[in-house]
């Protein structure tokens, strides 16, 4: 796979991915573009064995990171919790976009890593350099706390919903 | 397998195993979960796929890739640019600082960023349109053509070349309305420049090292 098939090819993962990371359409675009052209000099031969979707998805997140300030420190699964004491959050349900939009920039690259990207939890610990057993426990509070943030949103629509 | 563990698997997004599957099976409750999890999974997906601007695919391959076959010849650009850059570096980069390659340098400086994310230009029109000053054929020669693209430089256009050779990345200024008696140089901010006439116009050649600069500009004028 030449590198312009492979643009062509994970443009859209690649853009979407990165607006989760950036949270901004515009500079979702922006980021994708960085970091192909960085990336544009170091694309594996397709005799080396490395895998293109992965390495893509791995220059874009560490193009955004590297530009913006580093990645996001989510040391403990404490800060799970605290970052989720987003006033909005706790006052308002919230539609499952809106909802996205208040998780811990960590837990919402893992999700997007599998929901968009594809990705195993192997795979995403891979990339991130972690372990299997804590990208599984992310994953699954990142989906528990999706679940608490729009669940009053979804009572209050079943209850207008009744006769 | 337990309740626990199932749920566990399945709220971390992996796929179903065949335990799993065996699993759920024999269990009404993670049965359910099951069904809930799916619905919730395809919420999910949908609220991610935000709408990808049109175009994106066809401007990210434009402005990315290069416009030329990476693999060509590059044994050739090699051997050619080693084989120059040996007998260069003997050049002596002293002396009063070349206006126009100075120019070359503040605009690698400035705007070469600038002109890459413009994108390239198509291979046909360059071709076109380099062929009296430099023809595109004896650039490929010398190294790989990353980038190429019309750009505005002083009183006219250049054509803005990013080049690979084996040593470093260098920069050329294809300036077919710009000619130049002589050769002049410059150096700045730690990098050089070598300005030659080509065909009606001038070359101008920016890289990091003189012995590279040198050396490409020999091949250019080889």
């Amino acid at each position: 796979m030449t590198f312009d098939e492979a643009v062509r090819a994970h443009a859209r993962e690649l853009y979407r991915f990165a607006f989760w990371l950036a949270r901004d359409r515009h500079l979702a675009e922006d980021v994708v573009q960085e970091a192909l052209l960085r990336g544009l000099r170091a694309f594996p031969s397709p005799h080396d064995g490395t895998a293109v979707k992965p390495w893509l998805f791995t220059i874009v997140r560490n193009d955004f990171y590297r530009t913006r300030g580093g990645a996001p420190a989510l040391e403990s699964l404490d800060d799970v919790h605290a970052e989720l004491a987003d006033p909005r959050a706790n006052l308002f349900g919230l539609e499952l976009r809106d909802a996205l939009g208040v998780l811990p920039a960590g837990l919402g690259e893992r999700l997007a890593l599998q929901v968009l990207g594809g990705f195993s939890c192997a795979e995403i610990a891979s990339m991130l350099e972690t372990t299997e057993g804590a990208v599984m426990t992310r994953l699954n509070r990142a989906r528990q706390a999706l679940r608490r943030l729009v669940e009053p949103a979804r009572a209050r629509d079943r209850k207008g919903a009744q006769p | 397998m337990n309740c626990l563990d199932y749920r566990r698997i399945l709220l971390a997004g992996e796929g179903e195993s065949e335990a799993m599957r065996t699993h759920r099976l024999g269990c009404a409750a993670c049965a359910d979960t099951h069904r809930d999890h799916f619905a919730f999974e395809a919420e999910l997906r949908a609220a991610m796929e935000v709408p990808v601007p049109n175009g994106l695919e066809s401007r990210l391959a434009r402005r990315s890739a290069t416009p030329f076959d990476p693999a060509r010849r590059r044994w050739l650009a090699a051997a050619s640019v080693g084989v120059l850059a040996a007998g260069a570096g003997l050049y002596v980069w002293r002396g009063r600082d070349d206006s126009m390659a100075m120019a070359c340098i503040a605009f690698v400086m400035k705007d070469e960023a600038k002109s890459v994310m413009m994108g390239a230009m198509p291979r046909e029109e360059a071709l076109r349109m380099l062929a009296e000053t430099l023809p595109l054929q004896r650039v490929e020669r010398i190294g790989r053509v990353q980038h190429i693209v019309p750009c505005p430089f002083g009183e006219g256009t250049a054509y803005h070349v990013i080049l690979m050779v084996p040593q470093d990345k260098v920069t050329l200024l294809v300036m077919p309305d710009t000619p130049m008696p002589r050769r002049g140089r410059a150096t700045q901010h730690g990098m050089y420049a070598s300005v030659v006439p080509a065909g009606r116009g001038s070359v101008g050649v920016v890289g990091s090292s003189a012995a590279v600069v040198d050396s490409v500009v020999g091949a250019i004028r080889a």
